[in-house]
């Protein structure tokens, strides 16, 4: 063999390796982390098992051939045409092992189809680059008035969660690979997915329907708290909301907030300096018609479609790293000030067009009628920024 | 060397190439104009070709006499009246204008290949067979397609204007006529051109007629009090049968699966079945700002229409209606999906709900986070 070649070889082989023992893959579908991702994973462990078995037979079968009868300049053996019996027997055999794996595939997929077990609705709504989560009132879990979040998904642990997909501008999909499968979310349709989670803990997922410019930075989690910790949860998102004390720095940033971001991002319970509640008009300046309500933002611990970090990194590490019965504790604690990731809300502010591609050029609105797809540019001062952070952080 | 015809589709090309350029110093936007000269150098450069291969599409040598003799012509008359169509639509408006310039356009090419063709050789049946291989293959489908054009168009103005059932009687009559003319043209072929040709012009003008006469008598009536009083775009949302909106109902649905909700109206009450709850519910959550589908199913006796009250209008003004939104009155079985798309969350002010019309109390409250 040809030297770089072989290198190349050897190269490729090793990296292959050592990608398949990767420390940290929070996206690694071999895991499990639920009922619904474990009847996927009992699935493909053994098809996974018999095609690898079946792989190595013919590998084997074609290596030998290859060398036993490889060209010595000996005479053309014999050509026959057809064996019939050899070529049935060779498609019976697929064909039933086929056979065999497709009951078990729609068995699961009769089982993952299943809605009338389920113990709790979350309706998710796609749009371009961000989830969006809302619950309706359940009296059973607390939620009294309905419920809005983005970015991470909040679940009760043990709990046969129902989402109810949906998506406001192009398809998206919804993957969280530790509890179950993939499912599109269509505009104008509701489509489902079950999801539950055996431990408390934070499962990583992403957007896995291309859907534009900043698909790849379209990302998730689900977070799943036990049941105590969720209904904590829950009474946080349902607290009013909390004027800032006079005269504070988050007071001016209230008020930059109620100029710059209000005509998209919705704070719950917000009024104006005349008294009126201030109502968010995402409908009229972005595309998909929708910006992320930002009532209880420091609730969360990423931003902007879960592509970046609320918590600086030694806070992230601590609250991803924790074991499963403190994990829930951690992430309530939400964002402090001291463990707030500044660089990078700051450049949001300063630029998010800058951070994350989101055709928000307003040069080039024309065909959106006006409409950002994302968030714009919004030329603030460095001193409103800091106004703003101050503001935020007040948003638990 | 050079034959006139060369000169001519190369001037032609060049001046093309050089109006590009200076349009694309000039504009901005190329998109039209652009597309436009390129055709128009690429029809240049084939013709340019075209002359230079087949000599003008004539044998001549330098000695052949060319007659003097010319046809009449209809094209300065054409032109004249383009150039008048031109200047009209200058200052009425631009349909007329652009009339004006597909006829002046039409004639002068015409002419031009006409004036070519008579020059041609001494022979006038070989100049006229000269013009025809040019210009036949462009003047049958245009003129073809005018024709239908106007046949299609005098037709539709017909059919708008008798009732429904003359309509029909309409149709089947003109069916069968074409099928007897078709009939009649294929067992006697060698029927005289004549009579043929007079069968097709009392059929073109029969319809051209009959379509001026309706075009001047106006649609029918139902037709113009719906056209002025916007009934098809109008949903009269009350309890009562609505004279236009209620007409022609669909009571099926292909579409059942992955709706938001499903609205039934039972035993005199309103419920909102929502996959995934297993509990009729009395209220329903629908994302702010989204086309979301719902299905209203019937299952009381009596016809019944459900509405969405969509709160108060954009307008600032406080006293006025509430935006409703409805399906048809629905019989009893029957089904409609409706399509909520709301842009502002619920609040104190705000609140949106489904109601069965002229009973408000069966309702389910919207919820819109
Ligand atoms: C034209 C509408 C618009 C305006 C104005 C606007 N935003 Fe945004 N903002 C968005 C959109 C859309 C997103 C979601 C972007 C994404 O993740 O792809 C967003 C995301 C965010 C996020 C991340 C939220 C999350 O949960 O992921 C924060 C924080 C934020 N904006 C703060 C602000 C602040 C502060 C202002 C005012 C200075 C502001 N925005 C003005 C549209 C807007
Ligand atoms: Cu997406």
């Amino acid at each position: 063999m040809h030297k770089t070649l072989k290198s190349a070889v050897v190269v490729f082989v090793g990296s292959l390796v050592a990608a398949s023992c990767a420390t940290n893959a929070p996206q690694d579908t071999w895991q499990p982390k639920g009922p619904n991702a474990k009847l996927i994973d009992d699935l493909q462990q053994p098809v996974f098992a018999v095609a690898g078995i079946i792989g190595l037979i013919v590998a084997a079968a074609v290596t030998y051939t290859v060398i036993k009868y490889r060209d010595r300049g000996q005479p053309i053996p014999e050509q026959t045409h057809g064996k019939p019996a050899l070529e049935i027997t060779l498609t019976v055999i697929p064909a039933l092992i086929l056979a065999v794996v497709a009951v078990f595939t729609f068995g699961a997929i009769f089982k993952l189809a299943k809605t009338d077990d389920t113990e709790m609705i979350i309706n998710v709504t796609g749009q371009q680059w961000w989830w969006e989560y809302d619950y309706p009132v359940q009296n059973e879990f607390g939620i009294t008035s309905p419920i809005i979040s983005s970015g991470q998904l909040v679940m009760p642990v043990g709990t046969k969660v129902l989402l109810r997909e949906t998506s406001r501008d192009v398809i998206h999909s919804y993957w969280i690979p530790a509890l179950n499968g993939k499912r599109d979310a269509v505009p104008g349709r509701v489509q489902t997915l079950r999801l539950e989670a055996d431990e408390p803990g934070i499962y990583a997922g992403q957007c896995t329907e291309f859907c534009g410019l900043s698909h790849a930075n379209m990302r998730m989690e689900a977070v799943a708290l036990s049941k105590e910790d969720f209904a904590k949860w829950v009474a946080n998102q349902q607290a009013p909301y909390v004027v800032p004390a006079k005269d504070s720095l988050a007071q001016q940033g209230e008020t930059v907030f109620l100029n710059q971001c209000v005509r998209c991002h919705q704070v719950n319970g917000l009024m104006r300096a005349d008294g009126t509640p201030a109502i968010a008009a995402p409908d009229e300046n972005v595309w998909s018609g929708a910006a992320p309500n930002l009532s209880h933002l420091m609730s969360r611990n990423t931003f902007a479609g879960a592509a970046f970090d609320l918590l600086s990194k030694k806070c992230r590490d601590e609250v991803w790293g924790a074991p499963s019965n403190v994990v829930g504790a951690k992430y309530l604690a939400g964002v402090t000030e001291d463990c707030l990731n500044q660089k990078d809300l700051r450049a949001w502010l300063r630029n998010a067009p800058e951070m994350k591609p989101m055709y928000a050029n307003p040069a080039d609105l024309e065909i959106s009628n006006g409409k950002y797809r994302g968030m714009p540019y919004l030329a603030l001062s460095e001193d409103d920024i800091n106004k703003l952070v101050a503001y935020l952080l007040t948003l638990k | 060397m050079f034959s006139t015809g060369f000169k001519y589709f190369f001037g032609v090309t060049v001046l093309s190439v050089v109006a590009l350029v200076m349009s694309v110093a000039l504009f901005k936007n190329l998109a039209l104009i652009g597309v436009a000269i390129t055709f128009l150098i690429a029809a240049g450069a084939l013709l340019t070709g075209l002359a230079i291969i087949t000599s003008d599409g004539t044998t001549r040598d330098a000695n052949v006499q060319t007659s003097d003799m010319t046809t009449q012509s209809l094209w300065p008359l054409v032109t004249g009246i383009g150039t008048v169509f031109l200047a009209l639509g200058l200052v009425t408006s631009s349909i007329v204008f652009f009339g004006g310039v597909v006829v002046l356009l039409a004639a002068l090419s015409e002419w031009m290949i006409q004036a070519w063709s008579e020059r041609a050789s001494s022979d006038a049946s070989h100049n006229a067979e000269a013009r025809k291989r040019l210009l036949n293959p462009i003047e049958f489908p245009v003129l073809a397609a005018l024709g239908l054009g106007v046949v299609i168009f005098a037709f539709s103005r017909i059919m708008l204007t008798v009732d429904k059932s003359t309509g029909a009687v309409l149709f089947i009559v003109v069916g069968t006529l074409v099928l007897v003319a078709g009939t009649l043209f294929a067992i006697k072929p060698n029927m005289k051109r004549s009579v043929g040709a007079a069968i097709c012009a009392l059929g073109a003008i029969g319809i051209i007629a009959g379509g001026v006469a309706s075009a001047v008598s106006g649609e029918r009536e139902e037709l113009a009090l719906a056209a002025e009083e916007g009934h098809f775009t109008h949903k009269e949302c009350g309890p009562e049968e609505s004279e236009y909106f209620d007409k022609l109902k669909e009571e099926t649905l292909s579409l059942r699966s992955a709706v938001s909700a499903t609205i039934i109206y039972q035993d005199g009450e309103l419920i909102a079945k929502i996959q995934g709850l297993n509990k009729p519910q009395k209220s329903i959550t629908v994302p702010r700002s989204n086309a979301t589908n719902i299905i209203f199913r019937n299952a009381t006796e009596g016809e019944f229409r459900l509405v969405v009250d969509l709160g108060k209008p954009k307008t600032e003004d406080k006293d006025s209606d509430h935006d409703v939104d409805c399906t048809q009155l629905i019989e009893t079985g029957g089904e409609q999906s409706l399509t909520l798309k709301i842009p502002k969350s619920s609040s104190a002010d705000n609140h949106y709900k489904l109601f069965i019309a002229g009973a408000e109390d069966k309702q389910i409250i919207v919820v819109v986070p």
